[in-house]
C-alpha cells in the first residue's frame, strides 16, 4: 500500500485507470482489488471481502433505496457517480444468519447498535440489498423517528377513536413501498375485506397493489391502509401457499418505545402507542409470525429526549422496548478497524476526494486517523475538507 | 547642580566607590519621598563627599574632623546565621519544640517559595513572607513524635494480644464508633464539633434474612455503602457526645427490629419496587417460552409440563443468567456478548 501511495503522488488528477494500472502493475498485480471487489452480489460475499467496496447497480439503488440511504451517502453517490458500499463483519454476520433462516420458525430479530456514525444504517442497507437480491419482500421503514416528531397533520383515527392518524407520513411510505416491491404487488392477494368508508371498500382477494393505490389516492385512509398492508403481510408470510419471505427493516427502532414530540389539541403529549402507524409497526416487531426476519437499528441521531452519548440497546430502547424486543440478537457495529480504514482511505484517494497533497503523506494519514478516530461518518466529513 | 558632579565622582576611583554607593543611596532616599533634586535634605552626607573631593586642597583638617563625627552611626555587622553553626546530628526538637513561624536563619534548608522571576528561580527564604504566612510542621518531625509517644506511654495500656488481625477485631467488635476531640488554646476549652459521633457496622455481621436485609437497605438509604457493606450512622443532633452516641445506638437497634417486622402493605410490592431483577415471572420468561413453544422444541405437550421441561434446559438457564446479568449489572460489551451467545443458542442459530 505504501508503494501505491508513493507512486500515485507524482501522477496528476487526470491519470485515468490506464495510467494507474500501468504504474501499479510494477508493484502489485491487481491494484483495484485492494479496496474494491468485483463480487457485487451480497449472497456471495465472504470473509475475504472484508474491508472491500462493492458496487451497487444503479437500478437497485433506485428501486431498493428510494428512501433508505443516509443523506450524506446519497450526496456521495451523486458526487462519485457510483454507489459503493464496504463489506463489513456485522453485515455479513447477519446475512449468513439470514441465509440459514428456517421458514417455519418464528422471525428472528436482529438489532444493530453502535456509536454515532459507526455505520449502522449503512449495514442495514447492505442487509436489505441482500434480501432484495434474494427475492424477499422488503418492508423498510427508513427512520421511525420521522413518525413521532414534526407531524404537520394529525387526524383522529376513524378505525379506533383513541388513536391518531398521520396521513402525510403514511402516503409517503406507501409510495416508497410501492417502488421497492413492484413485483409482489400483483402476486399477493388480500385475505380479508376492508371497508374504508360507506362507499369504498377493498374486497377479499384483491391484490396488494390495489390496496396500496387506495392508500395513496385516498390520503385520509392511508394510515389504516398501512396497518392493513402490514397485517396482510404478517399473516401471509410463512404460510405454505405464499412463496415470498418477508424482511422487516426498521431504522431507529427505539422511536417506537420512546417519547414523541407531537402534541394533541389540548397540549398534552401523544404517547407513541396512540399513533396508528407506530401501533401497527409494533405488532410487526413481535415475533409471532413466521417466514422472515426482522432487522432493526438503533439510532440516537434524530431521537427525541435521549442523551447524545447513549448508544447501548437498553438505554435507547428503555425497559418496555427491551422487553418487547427480547429475545433479539444484538450485533455491534464498531468504528473502522485498521484494514477498513486503509480501504476507505484508498477509496477516497481513488475517487480524488482527498485533494490536498498533504493528505497523501503518512503524516496526513495519521492526522486523519487522529481527527476522526476511525469513525466512518467523521472520516467522511473530514476528508471533504482535506 | 547635584547630578553632573555625581557622575564626576563615579569616574574618580575605587576609593570613592564606597562613598558613591552611599551617595547613590542617599540620593535614592532623597528622591523617593518625592523631594526634588534641588532640595538636599541629607545634603550633609552628599556634599561632604563632594567637598572632600574638590576641596581637598583648599580646606583643611577641620572639615575632615567634622566628617568623622557626623558620619554613619556605628552599626554592628550581623554575624553568621544560626544555620551555619548547627551540627548535622543536632536535636531538632530543641530547635523547634513548639509550633513557631518560619525562621529562615534557624532552618538549615535552602527552601525557595513564591512566584519565580522570569527566567529565574523563586525567591529565597531570607525575608520571604510567603514562608512565614503558611503553617509549618517543623515541630512535628518523626523524632518529635517519638518523644510524644514516649511521654504518652505511661498512660496507655497494652493492645490485647488475641486481636492481632483485622478479621478478629471485626468478629468480636463489629460496631465501630468514631469521635473526634479538639484541644486548643482559647477562651473556652469546649468545641461544638466534638459532639459528632459516627457509628459504622458491617451488615453481614447483623442477623438479617433476605427480606429483612432489603427492608433495612430501603430504610437506611444513602448511609449504606455497597462496595464495603458498611452501614454508617452519623449522629450530631444532640449537644453532647454521650447523648449522640446513645442516639446512634438506639437508631441501630430500632432499624434492626423494624427490618424484621413484616407489614401488611408490604405484600403489595410491585415490580418497580424490586431492587434486583428476577427472571422468574418476568416478561422475558414469557417471551422465550412462547418462542420455544412455537418453534415446537419440546414436541407436542400441554401447558405446564412443557414449560417445566423447557425451563430445565441448559440453554434456557444460560439465557436466564445472561438476561439477569444484563439487567442487574447494566450494559457493557461483555454482558451484551454473553446475551447474544445465549440467544443464539436458545434460538438454535
Amino acid at each position: 500500500i505504501l508503494h501505491l501511495n508513493e507512486r500515485i503522488c507524482p501522477i496528476k488528477l487526470f491519470g485515468g485507470s490506464q495510467q494507474q494500472e500501468a504504474v501499479a502493475a510494477e508493484s502489485e498485480p491487481e491494484p483495484l482489488s485492494i479496496f474494491r471487489t468485483q463480487e457485487n452480489d451480497p449472497a456471495c460475499q465472504s470473509e475475504k471481502h472484508f474491508g472491500q467496496y462493492y458496487t451497487l447497480p444503479s437500478a437497485h439503488v433506485r428501486t431498493v433505496f428510494p428512501h433508505g440511504l443516509p443523506m450524506r451517502y446519497k450526496q456521495q453517490v451523486k458526487t462519485f457517480n457510483e454507489a459503493c458500499m464496504m463489506v463489513r463483519p456485522p453485515a455479513l454476520e447477519v446475512i449468513s444468519s439470514l441465509k440459514k433462516t428456517d421458514n417455519s420458525k418464528p422471525a428472528v430479530r436482529y438489532l444493530f447498535y453502535g456509536l454515532k456514525g459507526s455505520g449502522k444504517t449503512m449495514t442495514l442497507c447492505h442487509t436489505i440489498h441482500f434480501c432484495y437480491t434474494q427475492g424477499w419482500l422488503v418492508l423498510h421503514v427508513p427512520d421511525a423517528h420521522l413518525w413521532v416528531k414534526n407531524c404537520k397533520e394529525l387526524l383522529p383515527s376513524s378505525f379506533n377513536s383513541s388513536r391518531y392518524d398521520q396521513p402525510l407520513q403514511a402516503t409517503e411510505w406507501l409510495r416508497n413501498f410501492r417502488i421497492t416491491n413492484e413485483p409482489f404487488l400483483s402476486k399477493i392477494k388480500t385475505k380479508q375485506r376492508y371497508v374504508w368508508t360507506k362507499r369504498e371498500s377493498t374486497e377479499e382477494g384483491s391484490t396488494l397493489g390495489e390496496l396500496v393505490d387506495q392508500g395513496i389516492t385516498r390520503v385520509k385512509t392511508s394510515s389504516d391502509v398501512v396497518g392493513a398492508v402490514m397485517k396482510e403481510l404478517r399473516l401471509q408470510s410463512g404460510q405454505p401457499e405464499s412463496d415470498f419471505r418477508l424482511a422487516v427493516a426498521v431504522d431507529g427502532v427505539n422511536a417506537l418505545w420512546g417519547r414523541s414530540t407531537i402534541r394533541k389539541m389540548n397540549n398534552t403529549a401523544v404517547d407513541p402507542e396512540e399513533l396508528t402507524l407506530v401501533y401497527n409497526l409494533r405488532k410487526l416487531m413481535k415475533n409471532d409470525w413466521t417466514g422472515g426476519a426482522i432487522i432493526t437499528t438503533l439510532a440516537q441521531t434524530g431521537a427525541v429526549y435521549t442523551s447524545k452519548y447513549s448508544y447501548l440497546p437498553k438505554e435507547l430502547l428503555g425497559e418496555k422496548g427491551f422487553d418487547s424486543m427480547d429475545p433479539f440478537i444484538p450485533v455491534s457495529v464498531p468504528n473502522y478497524s485498521e484494514k477498513e480504514f486503509e480501504s476507505c482511505y484508498l477509496y477516497y484517494m481513488d475517487r480524488h476526494w482527498l485533494q490536498y497533497p498533504h493528505s497523501r503523506t503518512e503524516d496526513g494519514k495519521k492526522e486523519l486517523i487522529f481527527l476522526s478516530n476511525r469513525n466512518p461518518s467523521m472520516l467522511e466529513r473530514i476528508c471533504g475538507f482535506h | 547642580m547635584v547630578c553632573p558632579s555625581l557622575f564626576s565622582i563615579v569616574t574618580v576611583g575605587e576609593n570613592m566607590a564606597a562613598h558613591t554607593s552611599r551617595a547613590f543611596l542617599s540620593l535614592g532616599r532623597i528622591n523617593v519621598p518625592g523631594l526634588g533634586l534641588h532640595k538636599s535634605v541629607s545634603r550633609v552626607t552628599y556634599s561632604t563627599g563632594l567637598s572632600t573631593d574638590s576641596s581637598k586642597a583648599t580646606t583643611g583638617s577641620p572639615q575632615k574632623g567634622g566628617k568623622k563625627v557626623l558620619s554613619k552611626k556605628y552599626k554592628r555587622e550581623p554575624g553568621d546565621p544560626r544555620t551555619e553553626l548547627m551540627p548535622v546530628d543536632q536535636d531538632w526538637t530543641a530547635v523547634y519544640p513548639v509550633a513557631t513561624p518560619f525562621i529562615p536563619d534557624a532552618i538549615p534548608l535552602p527552601v525557595r517559595m513564591g512566584c519565580p522571576v522570569k527566567g529565574g528561580a523563586p525567591p529565597e527564604k531570607k525575608g520571604n513572607l510567603e514562608l512565614i504566612k503558611i503553617p509549618n510542621f517543623l515541630h512535628l518531625t518523626p523524632a518529635a513524635i517519638k518523644k510524644h509517644c514516649e511521654a504518652l506511654k505511661p498512660f496507655c495500656t497494652e493492645w490485647p494480644s488475641a486481636l492481632d488481625t483485622d478479621a478478629k477485631c471485626d468478629e468480636h467488635f463489629p460496631i465501630k464508633v468514631e469521635t473526634k476531640s479538639y484541644v486548643s488554646a482559647g477562651p473556652s476549652i469546649r468545641n461544638p464539633a466534638a459532639r459528632i459521633v459516627h457509628l459504622s457496622v458491617k451488615l453481614s455481621s447483623l442477623n438479617l434474612n433476605d427480606q429483612a436485609r432489603k427492608k433495612m437497605l430501603k430504610l437506611v438509604g444513602d448511609r449504606y455503602c455497597k462496595d464495603t457493606d458498611i452501614l454508617t450512622i452519623t449522629a450530631d443532633r444532640c449537644p453532647l457526645k454521650q447523648q449522640n452516641y446513645d442516639y446512634a445506638m438506639y437508631l441501630l437497634t430500632v432499624l434492626y427490629h423494624e427490618s424484621w417486622k413484616i407489614e401488611a402493605w408490604e405484600a403489595e410490592k410491585t415490580v418497580a419496587d424490586m431492587e434486583e431483577y428476577s427472571w422468574e415471572g418476568s416478561l422475558s420468561q414469557e417471551n422465550i417460552l412462547d418462542v420455544l413453544v412455537r418453534m415446537k422444541e419440546a414436541g407436542e405437550g400441554e401447558g405446564e409440563e412443557v414449560r417445566e421441561q423447557l425451563l430445565g434446559r441448559r440453554e434456557v438457564q444460560e439465557y436466564k443468567d445472561s438476561v439477569t446479568r444484563l439487567k442487574n449489572e447494566g450494559e457493557n460489551e461483555s454482558t451484551m456478548l454473553q446475551y447474544k451467545e445465549a440467544v443464539k443458542k436458545v434460538l438454535k442459530l
